[in-house]
């Protein structure tokens, strides 16, 4: 894939992002963003004032599309930050100024207060939400995870204050403490599941080298998506206006996300194959993902929006399809999330037990209902508002560091 | 790629990779972290779990069937109660409680499932114990079998390690109790379940959406959200809950805990109570003398998927 980034002719297609483009995204993002908040806050509303009572989750299938969410984001954050730390670490063309990697953290903070909110929105009793720090219970997941996302954050902040320093020597040194952390919880997210020895869909050991795959390729899109449409710059001249720069960071994220989408994928099928080869398993389960109800969203969403369109589209050779490929998987890589975390609960150990007592939360179906899809766009809204915010903030410092 | 225009861009570019001194740093950093990180998941597999009051403290003195002359041929049940209070005059941590539920009896009838449901005040959505009913061969030649489906109580129960916050809990006496002003409803151990023998309280009520009464006032309501017994909290664990205002137990994960209310009180569970077919046996499996271990130890019992390897602690004679 080196090849690819180093190719005459690439170089030669690529500019920057042009100035009246840039203007159009803007006007494209806030039209978006607004949408995003006025659809969402009919949502918040309803997640508000009627509680779970109009969600579609129950108790056989306990959680949904917020938690899916909740994963996908916490993916991004950690994938997005390990991609750029690790490119400034080894001084990489396109991610060895300070302002790119600041891009990256205002990112990793924009999907992760969102996947909080998702989680936090999620919780019966959301008001005790801090007791998973202040009284964790480490022999839970979800405890290591939420101290570990928590840890991440710190050390996200640290390194974005002090890379305003000239002459620091612990830039480097906590970047990598932050890029352990980083590839650290994306994969422990797919323990979360794997531990799970009740449902034999997500009892894998693979399953947290999916997630931490996931993570990266959705991570790398992200960067991809941000750095095309957006751009990264600092006073003191340096960024994406610069074709040099934008040409160097775009190519190689380009690659990350080409090797990312063919390791997810074979990951997938080496998980997918223990079961078409071998039925006594989790086979019912994988029955839903490929010919069930929602059988669109593994063959469609998934693996044709998600995995074979941007891979046709990061072949080609125009950075605008690049950019495009990155939205398609920053986007459609959250039915991965679904796909793992839906079909798994939607298979019962215990035969009849939905026909045993009726009720609609006593149920092995799961769908997403129109107040979940609308705080996801309020969701959205919030992560928006997030890196814009940062955004600001960012290079108000670094031009007062200037 | 045009390296030489990205560097002079800026002075403050990180180019190669590390200093020895940034090395020697980070290295430092990072099996820090490591350390912390494996030495938290080796500690807390180590932890004890929250206190639960024992020793003489805990021995109920009750005065039940007192003044009952005990009779070789009296009812199952008189036998069972004569046997609770017995194991109430232990220390808690001397008892272990059991249930046996004999499929070969059970007739069908979800009185059990509508007993705990009025005992524990149930809202919509919440079952502790239903009945699964399973049909075999084909019609006309029809069989069912019915397996009633409590919490399993298990030794090793999948849904204690998963809760983020210690909320959930094996006790002493084998029971797995839940602390509701401590659960913040992640619904982690709902899924980590496998007999799915817990379920969350969304906060729905029988009553929503029921007529109110009259506008005026003046009459009473036949039926309607003011309909008393809704009003009334339920006592699991010994604490008297109210759902109004979204109060635990609502947005909790709940579960069966073989009515530890009643025990205290030297009552059986209200299912073994009210099972007319005398399928449910409940009792203290280390009286070598009590019904349970006569069941468990003489018939041929077998757990809900054993190969989970949770270690259930109800019993099904099939």
């Amino acid at each position: 894939m080196t090849t690819l980034s180093t190719s005459q002719a690439t170089h030669a297609a690529m500019s920057a992002p042009a100035a009246h483009g840039r203007r159009i995204w803007t006007v494209a993002l806030w039209l978006l963003w607004i949408v995003c908040l006025g659809l969402g806050a009919i949502g918040m509303y309803q997640r508000i004032a009627h509680g779970h009572l109009p969600a579609g989750y129950g108790s056989y299938v306990p959680w949904g599309l917020w938690i899916a969410i909740y994963f996908h984001g916490v993916g991004i954050a950690g994938g997005a930050f390990a991609v750029a730390a690790a490119g400034f670490i080894l001084g990489l063309p396109g991610f060895r100024h300070p302002a790119a990697l600041r891009a990256a953290i205002v990112l990793a903070f924009a999907a992760v207060v969102p996947a909080f909110m998702a989680v936090w929105l999620d919780l019966g009793h959301m008001e005790r939400a801090s007791r998973i720090l202040t009284s964790p219970a480490f022999t839970s997941m979800m405890a290591f995870n939420a101290w570990m996302y928590n840890a991440f954050l710190a050390v996200a902040a640290v390194c974005w204050f002090i890379s305003y320093r000239r002459d620091t020597g612990w830039l480097k040194p906590l970047l990598c403490l932050g890029v352990l952390l980083a590839l650290m919880f994306p994969s422990q997210s797919g323990a979360f599941f794997g531990v799970v020895d009740a449902k034999p869909y997500w009892h894998s050991p693979l399953l947290p080298i999916m997630f931490l795959a996931s993570a990266i390729t959705a991570g790398a899109a992200m960067l991809l998506l941000i750095r095309g449409i957006i751009g990264v710059d600092s006073p003191a001249g340096y960024g994406d206006a610069d074709p040099a720069i934008f040409t160097a960071a775009m190519a190689r994220l380009r690659s990350i996300v080409l090797v990312g989408l063919v390791a997810y994928f074979l990951l997938e099928f080496a998980e997918f194959s223990i079961v078409l080869w071998n039925t006594q398993t989790h086979a019912p389960a994988l029955d839903l993902v490929l010919f069930g109800p929602y059988w669109w969203v593994f063959w469609i969403v998934h693996l044709g929006i998600g995995g074979i369109l941007p891979f046709a589209l990061l072949l080609t050779r125009r950075p605008g399809a690049w950019i495009f490929a990155g939205l398609l998987v920053a986007i459609a890589f959250i039915s991965a999330r679904l796909n793992v975390l839906v079909p798994g609960q939607a298979i019962g150990e215990i035969r009849g037990l939905q026909d045993a007592f009726h009720h609609p939360r006593l149920n092995y179906t799961y769908h997403a209902t129109a107040m979940e899809y609308l705080v996801g766009l309020f969701l959205i809204a919030v992560g928006m508002a997030v890196y814009f915010v940062g955004r600001r903030i960012s290079k108000a410092l670094a031009a007062g560091a200037a | 790629m045009n390296q030489a225009t990205e560097d002079s861009t800026n002075v403050r570019d990180s180019t190669g990779c590390m200093t020895r001194r940034e090395a020697v740093r980070a290295g430092a950093l990072v099996g820090a972290g490591l350390a912390v990180a494996g030495g938290t998941a080796v500690l807390a597999r180590r932890a004890s779990a929250p206190a639960d009051p024992a020793g003489p403290g805990t021995i109920r003195s009750l005065p039940v069937l007192n003044n009952v002359r005990p009779r070789i041929d009296e009812d199952v049940l008189l036998r069972m109660q004569r046997e609770l209070v017995k194991a109430m005059a232990k220390p808690v941590e001397q008892r272990r409680w059991i249930m046996v539920i004999d499929t070969r009896k059970c007739v069908g009838c979800h009185a059990c499932t509508i007993a705990c449901i009025a005992e524990n005040h149930l809202p919509p959505g919440v079952v502790y114990r239903p009945v699964v009913t399973e049909e075999f061969g084909e019609f006309p030649n029809v069989q069912l079998r019915f397996t009633p489906r409590p919490c399993m109580q298990c030794d090793s129960p999948p849904c204690v390690p998963v809760c983020p916050v210690n909320a959930t809990w094996k006790r002493v006496d084998g029971i797995v109790a839940i602390d509701y002003d401590k659960c913040i409803g992640c619904r982690y151990c709902i899924a980590a379940c496998p007999y799915g023998a817990r379920t969350s309280d969304f906060g729905e009520n029988y009553t929503d959406g029921a007529a109110e009464g009259c506008p005026d006032g003046d009459e009473s309501p036949m039926f309607g959200a003011q309909t008393p017994w809704a009003d009334q909290p339920s006592h699991e664990y010994g604490k008297a809950w109210r759902r109004e205002g979204h109060q635990s137990p609502t947005g909790n994960a709940r579960k069966c805990h073989f009515c530890l209310h009643r025990l205290e009180a030297g009552q059986l569970p209200q299912c073994a109570t009210t099972c007319i077919g005398r399928a449910t046996y409940f009792g203290d499996a280390n009286d070598p003398d009590s019904l349970v271990t006569e069941l468990v130890t003489k018939h041929n019992v077998q757990t809900l998927l054993p190969h989970k390897g949770t270690k259930p602690r109800v019993f099904y004679i099939v």
